[in-house]
């Protein structure tokens, strides 16, 4: 730990002031939050929540069913994130589905996608397309390219976030939200004012211990103010205006749509599709895809969980029905869900 | 156990592994000599031998740093010599596939004659099937090997004590993550390569220090931190980790930052896991840094009475965190 | 929500960055980020690198810090 880290823990350690819930939005803030144990850290005055901002968290059921019926039915080969594979459709997940013969394989990148479908020109590949801002560059820059090439064995099955409306979503359920630092490098640092004008705290946070700690610290000093506020703790990615090559490839690419979260329900506009233009490359068009509702797991409370609503804890279903092998609920196949850390790291 | 049909995950070492082998096997073969340690204890004339078997599936089957030739004849010779058995005879069995090329083979084999050769073993017996094309995999090899436990050893899982250190032979991960590359799924390129070795010289070393060692385990599929889990779990006693201390090659953490990986659950095939009393400890870490295949050994943690079956991590805030248990498929974890 | 890899650029070419972290390296995507060189710090996300960073998050944290005590 560095100095500055070493200040940032004592702030937090030593922090004596009201009550006050934050809501890290970001999965990957809460995997880096349980990995520290920072929570073991944190006064009883102060509580971390983990909001929805995992991608694989907030994807619906009918999602999962939808890419089984494009592997199953239509015989496509499945790109995707790794974390997707064990998600829990109405029937089946991803891994269940090649037991049956389903081609699923886990990439880094959907630019890698894009090049299976250029070195095998007989097979149809499909990519997954989820995420938040961070994430629909990279497959606005695969529809972008597959386009360019005429590639006519590529397409997405999108579902693809927006956190805008999403904070509208959890108004009043955390005091100060940790935005997630690399949405914010997308998107820049306008949303974030936005939000304090209407009243809603947070800051910019990044993910090593050391910033991690800092943006704790910040917001526990500004908790004092009693003011909304917002600073942007993540300086070195984060820049005022973001990253405009890609905000305005996204806009080119996509446009927004209303969107089902897994557990929160449809929220307007949302959600990213492709625009018409790119239709070619749009799974659901190009395969004539049916409507395909899922049936989520009554028993799952996932979507009061993202919410802050509940603790995974609360749920009746977690850690005896629904583990990490057995996932009932998003939440608990991520790394990243809420339901999994608990799992994992909440014990001590 | 839910399932009802066979998936990767049950092939991954972790949890549904031993709910495989508990709910199938153990339910069909108890008898009191069946074990969970890396090795059968046999009690046959005036000694006690060791026996055990292992299969090798791992593709490709040439990697940075070895081939499943060499990797068949180390896993069964680490078996052995973690319950302190001098390895003495192999069997070996080979499912070949139609079309696979002979010189291929010939490398092969020449690489298990090689590993034995410095592991002071025999392979004194083998069979050969071919598979029509598709049928299997390239090449699968299964070992079966046998070795005199030494008198002065005596070593299980279940022997691990509060106040005993947890010692690594060396850096975790690496063969997981040449594999990981070798396969070229990803599109990494890094400068590793496995740490696949022959590992009785090593154990042999120890017992020159002390035979008070409690448990040895090569820490193979599922990684160093599965092993800590099932010793853990064994000996009922809670493990703690100092996360600074657990050595990780740079290009290991590199690969692993990409693809959100844990390099604790990453396959070593070259590395032990050893609980001895804490003062036997830094004697046990300067003889095996004396050793070829364990230059980098290092005290990473204690055994504790708190936290039964599990294991803590020290982390680099000072604060406790769990090493999160170890479960299915590998999945690189992105957004 | 978004895992993210700092890493040093060894080369560009064609909209196309040889990335650096630890040794660990991969070609990424260098079509989001205008006048990247050799010896940059990006961030890189699912195999684009979405940011131009420094280095050390070390000297970000004296900075925020400063502005707060």
């Amino acid at each position: 730990m560095n100095e500055q880290a070493k200040k940032a823990r004592d702030i937090i350690v030593n922090y004596k002031g009201r009550p006050l819930r934050i809501m890290e939005v970001c999965g990957t803030h809460t995997h880096e939050i349980f990995k520290l144990g920072l929570r073991k850290l944190l006064p009883e005055n102060v509580e971390l929540i983990s909001g929805p901002g995992c991608p694989v968290c907030v994807t619906p059921v009918g999602f999962i069913d939808e890419a089984i019926w494009l592997a199953l039915e239509k015989g496509c080969v499945i790109t995707t994130f790794g974390d997707l594979i064990r998600v829990p459709g109405t029937e089946m997940s991803l891994a269940g589905a090649r037991a049956k013969g389903a081609v699923v394989r886990p990439v880094y990148s959907p630019l890698d996608a894009v090049e299976m479908a250029r070195q095998n020109p007989d097979e149809q590949i499909v990519f997954l397309a989820v995420g938040f801002e961070t994430t629909t560059p990279s497959a606005c820059l695969a529809a972008e390219t597959a386009k360019k090439e005429g590639l006519t064995n590529f397409s997405l099955l999108t579902a693809n976030k927006t956190m805008p409306n999403a904070y509208a979503a959890l108004e009043g359920s955390a005091d100060a939200f940790l935005y997630p630092g690399h949405v914010n490098a997308i998107t820049g640092t306008s949303i974030c004012e936005d939000l304090k004008d209407k009243g809603v705290s947070g800051v910019i946070a990044g993910f090593t211990a050391s910033e991690l700690l800092t943006a704790l610290a910040v917001i526990l000093k500004n908790a004092e103010k009693d003011e909304p506020f917002f600073v942007n703790c993540y300086p070195r990615v984060v820049k005022p205006e973001g990253n405009p090559p890609a905000q305005k490839l996204i806009e080119k690419v996509m446009e927004p749509c209303d969107t089902e979260w897994r557990g929160l329900g449809v929220i307007p506009m949302s959600g990213m599709k492709l625009r018409d233009e790119y239709a070619d490359f749009d799974a659901r068009k190009k395969y004539a895809m049916p409507e395909i509702k899922g049936r989520p797991n009554p028993a799952c409370r996932c979507g009061e969980v993202l919410q802050g609503k509940c603790k995974p804890c609360d749920c009746k279903v977690f850690g005896k029905v629904c583990t990490p092998e057995h996932p009932v609920g998003a939440c608990m196949v991520s790394d990243e869900g809420a339901c999994a850390a608990y799992y994992q790291y909440g014990g001590i | 156990m839910s399932e009802k049909t066979v998936t990767l995950a049950h092939g991954a070492g972790g949890k549904q592994t031993s709910e495989l082998i508990d709910r199938v096997f153990k339910a069909h073969f108890s008898n009191p000599q069946f074990t969970a340690d890396d090795a059968a204890v046999l009690n046959i004339g005036d000694g006690r031998l060791a026996m055990s078997t292992d299969g090798f599936i791992v593709s490709p089957f040439e990697f940075n740093g070895g081939n499943i030739g060499k990797l068949s004849i180390c896993g069964t010779v680490n078996d052995l010599s973690c319950m302190g058995a001098k390895p003495l005879y192999l069997t070996c069995a080979f499912v070949i596939e139609e079309g696979f090329p002979l010189d291929k083979l010939e490398e092969i084999a020449a690489s298990m004659e090689k590993t034995a050769a410095e592991a002071g073993v025999k392979i004194v017996a083998g069979d050969t099937k071919v598979a029509g094309k598709g049928q299997v995999d390239k090449i699968f090899i299964t070992t079966t090997g046998i070795g005199r436990i030494m008198d002065n050893a005596d070593t299980s899982g279940t022997y691990a004590k509060p106040g005993d250190a947890v010692i690594v032979t060396g850096d975790v991960g690496r063969h997981g993550c040449t594999i990981l590359l070798a396969r070229d799924e990803y599109g990494i390129d890094a400068n590793v390569d496995s740490d696949c070795a022959p590992l009785w010289g090593t154990v042999e070393s120890l017992y020159t220090v002390t035979n008070d060692i409690h448990t040895i385990r090569d820490a193979t599929r599922g990684g160093v931190g599965t092993v800590l889990y099932e010793i853990a779990e064994q000996s009922n006693v809670g493990v703690r980790l100092n996360a600074e201390d657990i050595p990780v090659d740079p290009a290991v953490k590199g690969v692993c930052g990409m693809l959100g990986l844990e390099p604790l659950y990453l396959a070593c095939e070259g590395r032990l896991v050893i609980i001895a009393p804490k003062d036997k400890a830094p004697a046990l870490v300067e003889k095996l840094r004396e050793g070829k295949y364990s230059k980098n050994a290092a005290i990473i943690g204690e055994i504790t009475a708190e936290n039964a079956g599990r294991v803590v991590m020290e982390t680099e805030i000072g604060a406790q965190t769990m090493l999160p248990q170890p479960g299915g498929e590998l999945l690189p974890r992105i957004c | 929500m978004c895992v993210g890899l700092s890493a040093k650029v060894v080369n560009v070419k064609d909209g196309t960055a040889l990335i650096d972290a630890n040794g660990a390296k991969r070609e990424v995507s260098a079509d989001l980020l205008e006048d990247l060189e050799p010896g940059d710090y990006v961030m890189v996300h699912a195999g684009v690198a979405i940011a131009k960073i420094t280095e050390s998050d070390e000297e970000e944290a004296n900075d925020v810090m400063e502005g707060l005590l």
